[in-house]
């Protein structure tokens, strides 16, 4: 099928191996993401905090910065769990805008176009479209989360006069580990949501919706009833809740706001089946006959 | 082995049975996929593709089975689906690079082969444009593009001419011709349109209410239909049938001096003429023809209607 010949040739060459078509639905959803100009100057924003953050870190490691500063010492800016929390939750919120404004990028152009029965006319399977587009942005988000957060615990534990990282291990993990829980849940609500809002900006919303919209429905069923049960639809304390013990930090929250980890495992993993049930219902090779 | 192969298959959706006992073996390199439309045609390539699961009966592609080695198949087929379908954000050429990786390219390759299938269909100048900036018959083109450039070994079209004007249909009716010329790709063709497939095609399956109305080879079947003759003439009629009888010929008369004819193959419209001359019977006008891919589709469409008529008694 040489273009100077315009004819048409079969192809005879090697192919690649099934489950790599899986990487190449998450390279172009990734290049997809990372086309808009807006989606940089969202990243650059979200890393903003942590370049705030690694400032205060040198501050406190360095002595000389501290004098410059009016000799303020490391009692009122400890870098420990309770600062790695503020951190994480700060990267955490901002994964949300970030997530917010991908996911629709990933799901809703190739729904608006009907492009599902060519995709998956292709040896994909409708799970491996899925888990291609949630690679894709859970990636992306990692850069804005467990990256940046773990580079700052590492450059801590570099620029620290006492032998720091060694003792605080649990910090990496829970900054690992909480990061790592929320993207999973922000990109498989994200595609779920996208998947059933085909108008990009109304996506966005939903997605912000989704989770504080829940938070003022917890608040009246805790307010009516008279219980704290209804902080399980509160996302925010949730995960709040969780990313404190995760790290080992002093709770944030008073008793009264304090979920049970069970309890909060449980929600997680009922949203999750929610998002996976809408999935399932809209990722399908159906033609759409308009008109 | 047939290209494809069908075992009494039934495909319920909806509570409603939309394939019904489908049983068949399609070995032509260019099978047409006829029918009126809801006859079954995009449900039946849907199930070929795995996207439906039969609830009885089996369908095999390659004499691979159309649900459980649906990826293997997947990877040898091309589908060009009726409606549009793509991603409009792409280029033409980004777009049909990505399906083609899909398929099993290597990325450098369907690079190349994304340029190449575009050339090849036409749209090599407008390949760097954004595929939802295309006209109507360019975004049918880059879809067969997409469904060509990984070289599949079956090429499935689902209407592909579907709303093109007419010198955009014969383009693309060229290009499935020249398609099936080169001949590494069996074809696999719907339509509602007959002349599309009578072009195109070598086999034919006719649907109609999700059961194979016929599946018949269109040469073989135009071969085994006689050739029709229409006639009117002036004079001796009766004496004139008689003679053509003679020859071997079916006729019927009837008022006006009109004649039909069936004729035999060994017999031409010029022994009609010798003979008419010798009674002296002018022949004023001679209409011939024979069986089309139409006659062949009403006559399913009639056979399925009795056969309905009499399973309902």
């Amino acid at each position: 099928m040489a273009v100077y010949k315009r004819n048409y040739t079969a192809y005879t060459g090697t192919v690649t191996p099934v489950w790599t078509r899986v990487l190449v639905l998450a390279r172009y959803a990734f290049e997809e993401a990372w086309s808009s100009k807006i989606t940089v100057g969202l990243f650059i924003f979200c890393l903003l905090p942590c370049i705030l953050s690694l400032l205060v870190i040198y501050i406190v490691d360095n002595p000389v910065a501290r004098a410059l500063i009016g000799g303020r010492g490391p009692e009122t800016l400890a870098i420990d769990a309770r600062f790695f929390l503020k951190v994480l939750a700060t990267q955490s919120w901002l994964a949300l805008v970030l997530a917010s404004w991908i996911a629709p990028r990933m799901i809703t152009l190739d729904l608006a176009d009907n492009a599902l029965p060519i995709l998956l006319s292709h040896p994909i399977s409708r799970f491996g479209y899925v888990f291609g587009k949630f690679i894709a942005l859970f990636g992306s988000l990692s850069l804005v989360t467990w990256l940046p957060c773990l580079l700052l615990f590492v450059f801590q534990g570099y620029s620290s006069s006492q032998p720091w990282a060694m003792s605080n291990l649990q910090i990496a993990f829970g900054l690992l580990a909480g990061s790592v829980i929320w993207i999973a849940f922000l990109s498989l609500l994200g595609l779920a949501l996208s998947s059933w809002v085909k108008w990009r900006v109304m996506a966005t919303g939903v997605i912000f919706a989704a989770v504080f919209v829940p938070a003022g429905i917890g608040a009246i069923v805790s307010a009516v009833l008279r219980t704290k049960w209804g902080l399980l639809l509160n996302v925010p304390v949730m995960m709040s809740n969780l990313w404190q013990r995760l790290l080992g930090a002093p709770a944030p929250f008073d008793e009264r706001f304090s979920v049970p980890t069970l309890a909060i495992a449980v929600m997680l993993s009922l949203a999750v089946l929610v998002c996976a049930g809408m999935l399932n219902k809209r990722i399908r090779a159906r033609e759409v006959v308009r008109g | 082995m047939g290209v494809i192969d069908l075992d009494g298959v039934e495909v319920r959706l909806a509570n409603r049975t939309v394939l019904d006992n489908l049983t068949g073996e399609l070995r032509g390199q260019a099978i047409g996929l006829l029918g009126p439309n809801g006859a079954g045609k995009s449900t039946l390539i849907n199930t070929l593709l795995g996207f439906h699961l039969p609830s009885k009966g089996k369908a095999s592609v390659f004499g691979l089975d159309a649900h459980k080695d649906r990826a293997q198949i997947r990877g040898s087929i091309g589908f060009m689906p009726e409606n549009d379908s793509f991603i409009g954000n792409m280029s033409g050429v980004r777009f049909v690079r990505y399906m083609a990786e899909l398929s099993g390219l290597p990325s450098r390759i369907a690079l190349e082969r994304a340029h190449e299938a575009l050339f090849y269909v036409g749209l090599g100048e407008v390949r760097y444009r954004k595929v939802n900036t295309y006209s109507l018959g360019m975004k049918q083109l880059v879809k067969l593009a997409q469904a060509l450039a990984h070289g599949p070994k079956l090429l499935i079209l689902d209407e592909p001419t579907n709303g093109l004007d007419p010198v955009a249909r014969q383009r693309m009716i060229q290009l499935i011709k020249d398609i099936r010329q080169e001949g590494s790709i069996r074809l696999l063709i719907s339509s509602h349109l007959l002349r599309d497939i009578d072009e195109t095609c070598d086999e034919v399956l006719i649907l109609k209410n999700g059961r194979i109305a016929s599946l018949c080879n269109i040469e073989e079947e135009r071969r085994s239909n006689r050739s029709f003759i229409e006639l009117e003439t002036v004079g001796a009629t009766e004496r004139f049938s008689v003679s053509i009888r003679g020859l071997g010929c079916e006729c019927a008369i009837f008022p006006g001096g009109r004649i039909k004819l069936v004729i035999p193959d060994n017999i031409e419209a010029r022994d009609l003429y010798v003979i008419a001359a010798d009674q002296g019977v002018q022949i004023r006008r001679m209409n011939q023809r024979r069986d089309s891919l139409e006659d062949i589709f009403l006559r399913a469409m009639d056979n399925e209607q009795g056969r309905t008529a009499n399973g309902s008694l």
